[in-house]
C-alpha cells in the first residue's frame, strides 16, 4: 500500500499506463505522461536546490500544468502550497513569505507574476514554468533582475529525465500546506503530511466506489481542501481527473452541457455550485445519466434546494462528506432517496478510521439526540498543526478528554452538533465568529483586521448575513477617525487589495459610533439582529 | 441602456478596481468579473430593472460576454422597451 501521496500515480502508471488521467481544456495526459512529466518537474526543482521538507508554491488554476506541478513537488520531497491565482498580491505574498517558499511553480501566463512575487521571498530561489507537450515559452528565462527571480522555462524542465526518482520523503513529511482564513487578521497554514492526506483518499476513493472507468470532476480550486479529492482519489483509483473550463463555471447551464460532453461519472463541490444547477442549469435538456455520484461538502445543502436537485437528476448517489480542511473529511452521510427536503441534512457518522465525538458545555459525551457539543475528531487524518503557530495549534489539537493512559491529540472542530434518532451528527453551528461563504471559511476577525489597515478607519465591525444562496453575505459597520473622511468606494477598494473576492464585505455602512452592549464591547448581536 | 448596466457591474461586481473603468466591449468573462454568483445577482438586477424574465436558456456567454452583447440580448427580447429606457 502506498505511504507517499505521489506512489498513487506511480503505482497507476505501472497498473494503467495508457489511461487518462486529466483531461483540461483539451488537453489529455496518460497516466504514463503525467508520471514521466512530473518526474522531469522534481529533477528541475533538485537541480534547483530544492531540499526535501523545502515548500514550493504553485501558483495556477487547477490544470494539466499544475497538476504536472504538484505531483513533481512531492517527489523532489517538498510540499506544495497552492497560490490563488484571483487572491490579491498582499495576500500572495504574505503566504510566499509566511511558509518560506525556495520555488513557486506557475503556468506560462503566471510566470511573471510569480516571479514578483518570488522576489519578495528570502529564501525563493526561482520560478519553474510548468507546461505540456508542445507548451510554447514565452517566459524569459535567465538569471533574476530588479523586476523578479530567476525563471527556468518550461523547455528546460522538460528537457530533464523522465526516469523514476527515489523517495525523497516518508510518510509523516508534509504532503502541502492550505491556507485558511485566520481570526487574528493574517491567513494560516493547515500542514498536512502525507499519511493524513492518504487516510482520507483512501477512504474517499472507497466511499465514492471509485475506478479506472470514472471520470471525477470538482472545480474547487487548488487552494480549497476539496480539490484533494479529484487530485489524489482519482490517481488511486486510476480514474480520470476532468477540469471544469473556467468558462463554463460561470453558467449553470454550461456546466450542465459539459457534464453531458465530458461524461462526468462523479462530481464533488460545494452545495452552491449544485444550486445553482438545480435551479438555473436546466438539467432537463440534457443527458446525464452517467453521472453516479454527486458529492457536497463544505456548508449547509439548504434542503429545498437538495430536495430541487434530486428531482431534477435522480438517480446518482448523493452524499454530504463533512470535516474542517485540519481533518481532511471526518464525517459522512447519504442522503437516502426520496428523503431530502424534510429537514436538514445530517452530516452523519464518522468515517472509517475516524472517530468523532461530542462534548457538551459541561464535559460529558453527547450521546442522546438533542443533546447538543462540540465536536471533536481523531485519527490520522488530523492536520500536523498549523504551520509556524504552535501556540494556535495548541489550541486545537488538544488531549482527547477520554483517555488519561497516553497522549493523543484530538481535533477541537468549534463546530456544535446534536444526534438524530439514527445516530447521525447533525451540524447545529459554530461556538465563534467563523462563517462559510461559498464553502470557503471566513474568519469576521480576519476582515476586521484589514479593515483596520484602512488610515481612516477608526473602528469596524463585520457581521453575517444569512444568504441561501452564497451561505453568508458580509456587512462591515465601519466608524471614520474623522466625519465625512471615509466613503464606502474606498473602504471597499482597500478590502479588495487585501482579501479574497469572498472576503470582501458585500454592504459597507459608515456611521457615526458602534453599538456597544453595557459591558463596553461592540454589540455585534445587536449588529447583526438589526 | 449601456450606461445603466456599466454603472451596476462597475459599483455591484467588479472586485479589482484596476478593470475600472469598464469598456462596453470590454469581456466581463475573462477578467473574471462574472462568475456563476455575480452572474446571478446581474440577472436579478436585469429583471428588476427592466421587467424581463430571463429563461435558463438565456443564461448563456454570448449572451452575457460584455455590456455590448448584453444590451443586444436585451434589445433583441424587448423591442418594446428600447426606446423607454435605452
Amino acid at each position: 500500500m502506498a505511504y507517499l501521496l505521489h506512489r498513487l500515480l506511480t503505482d497507476a502508471a505501472a497498473r494503467q499506463p495508457r489511461r487518462p488521467a486529466i483531461a483540461a481544456s483539451g488537453c489529455v495526459l496518460t497516466y504514463q505522461e503525467l508520471d514521466q512529466l512530473s518526474n522531469k518537474v522534481a529533477r528541475a526543482l533538485l537541480r534547483l536546490g530544492v531540499s526535501p521538507g523545502d515548500r514550493v508554491g504553485v501558483l495556477a488554476p487547477k490544470s494539466a500544468a499544475s497538476v504536472i506541478g504538484i505531483y513533481g513537488a512531492l517527489k523532489a520531497g517538498a510540499c506544495y502550497v497552492p497560490l490563488d491565482p484571483k487572491a490579491p498580491d498582499q495576500r500572495l505574498s504574505y503566504v510566499a513569505a509566511d511558509s518560506g517558499m525556495t520555488v513557486i511553480i506557475a503556468d506560462e501566463a503566471r510566470a511573471p507574476h510569480a516571479a514578483a512575487l518570488a522576489s519578495r521571498v528570502r529564501q525563493a530561489r526561482g520560478v519553474l514554468v510548468a507546461g505540456v507537450p508542445g507548451s510554447q515559452d514565452g517566459a524569459q528565462a535567465g538569471p533574476s533582475t530588479d523586476q523578479g527571480a530567476a525563471v527556468l522555462p518550461w523547455s528546460a524542465v522538460a528537457a530533464e529525465s523522465a526516469a523514476p526518482l527515489p523517495d525523497h520523503a516518508i510518510e509523516t513529511d508534509l504532503a502541502y500546506i492550505l491556507y485558511t482564513s485566520g481570526s487574528t487578521g493574517m491567513p494560516k497554514g493547515v500542514m498536512i503530511s502525507h499519511r493524513n492526506s492518504l487516510s482520507f483518499v483512501e477512504w474517499s476513493a472507497a466511499a465514492a466506489g471509485l475506478s479506472d472507468r470514472d471520470r471525477v470532476c470538482s472545480p474547487a480550486p487548488l487552494h480549497f481542501d476539496l480539490s484533494v479529492f479529484d487530485l489524489f482519489a482519482s490517481c488511486q483509483a486510476a480514474a480520470c481527473l476532468c477540469v471544469l473550463p473556467e468558462g463554463a463555471a460561470t453558467f449553470p447551464v454550461s456546466i450542465a452541457r459539459w457534464l453531458e460532453t465530458e461524461r462526468i461519472s462523479v462530481w464533488y463541490s460545494v452545495p452552491s455550485v449544485l444550486t445553482l444547477l438545480a435551479c438555473y442549469g436546466g438539467l432537463q435538456q440534457f443527458d446525464l445519466a452517467h453521472v453516479r455520484t454527486v458529492i457536497f461538502a463544505g456548508e449547509v445543502f439548504p434542503p429545498r434546494y437538495l430536495a430541487k436537485l434530486m428531482t431534477g437528476l435522480p438517480h446518482p448517489r448523493y452524499l454530504n462528506w463533512y470535516g474542517p480542511t485540519e481533518t481532511n473529511v471526518c464525517t459522512a452521510f447519504e442522503v437516502p432517496p426520496g428523503s431530502a427536503g424534510a429537514g436538514p441534512v445530517p452530516i452523519g457518522k464518522a468515517c472509517a478510521n475516524t472517530e468523532v465525538f461530542g462534548i457538551t458545555g459541561e464535559g460529558r459525551q453527547v450521546s442522546l439526540p438533542g443533546e447538543i457539543g462540540e465536536l471533536y475528531v481523531r485519527g490520522p487524518s488530523l492536520m500536523r498543526g498549523y504551520w509556524g503557530q504552535p501556540a494556535k495549534t495548541r489550541e486545537v489539537l488538544v488531549a482527547s478528554p477520554f483517555r488519561a493512559e497516553y497522549e493523543e491529540p484530538v481535533y477541537r472542530t468549534g463546530d456544535l452538533v446534536t444526534l438524530d434518532q439514527a445516530g447521525n451528527y447533525l451540524y447545529l453551528g459554530r461556538r465563534d465568529t467563523m462563517v462559510k461563504i461559498r464553502g470557503y471559511r471566513v474568519e469576521l476577525g480576519e476582515v476586521e483586521a484589514a479593515l483596520y489597515r484602512h488610515p481612516a478607519i477608526r473602528e469596524a465591525a463585520v457581521v453575517p448575513v444569512p444568504d441561501e444562496l452564497l451561505g453568508n453575505r458580509l456587512r462591515a459597520v465601519v466608524t471614520a477617525d474623522e466625519p465625512g473622511s471615509l466613503g464606502r468606494q474606498s473602504v471597499l477598494d482597500h478590502c479588495r487589495q487585501w482579501l479574497p473576492s469572498y472576503m470582501v464585505p458585500d454592504l459597507v455602512e459608515i456611521r457615526q459610533a458602534l453599538p456597544r452592549t453595557s459591558t463596553g464591547k461592540v454589540d455585534r448581536a445587536g449588529l447583526a439582529s438589526e | 441602456m449601456e450606461t445603466i448596466i456599466k454603472d451596476y457591474i462597475s459599483q455591484e461586481l467588479v472586485r479589482d478596481p484596476e478593470l475600472l473603468p469598464l469598456a462596453d466591449e470590454a469581456s466581463l468573462l475573462d477578467s473574471g468579473i462574472l462568475d456563476s454568483l455575480s452572474l446571478l445577482q446581474l440577472v436579478v438586477f436585469l429583471e428588476e430593472r427592466f421587467a424581463i424574465t430571463v429563461g435558463d436558456a438565456d443564461l448563456l456567454p454570448e449572451n452575457f460576454a460584455s455590456v455590448n452583447t448584453i444590451c443586444a440580448y436585451l434589445r433583441a427580447r424587448e423591442p418594446a422597451k428600447q426606446a423607454a429606457h435605452g
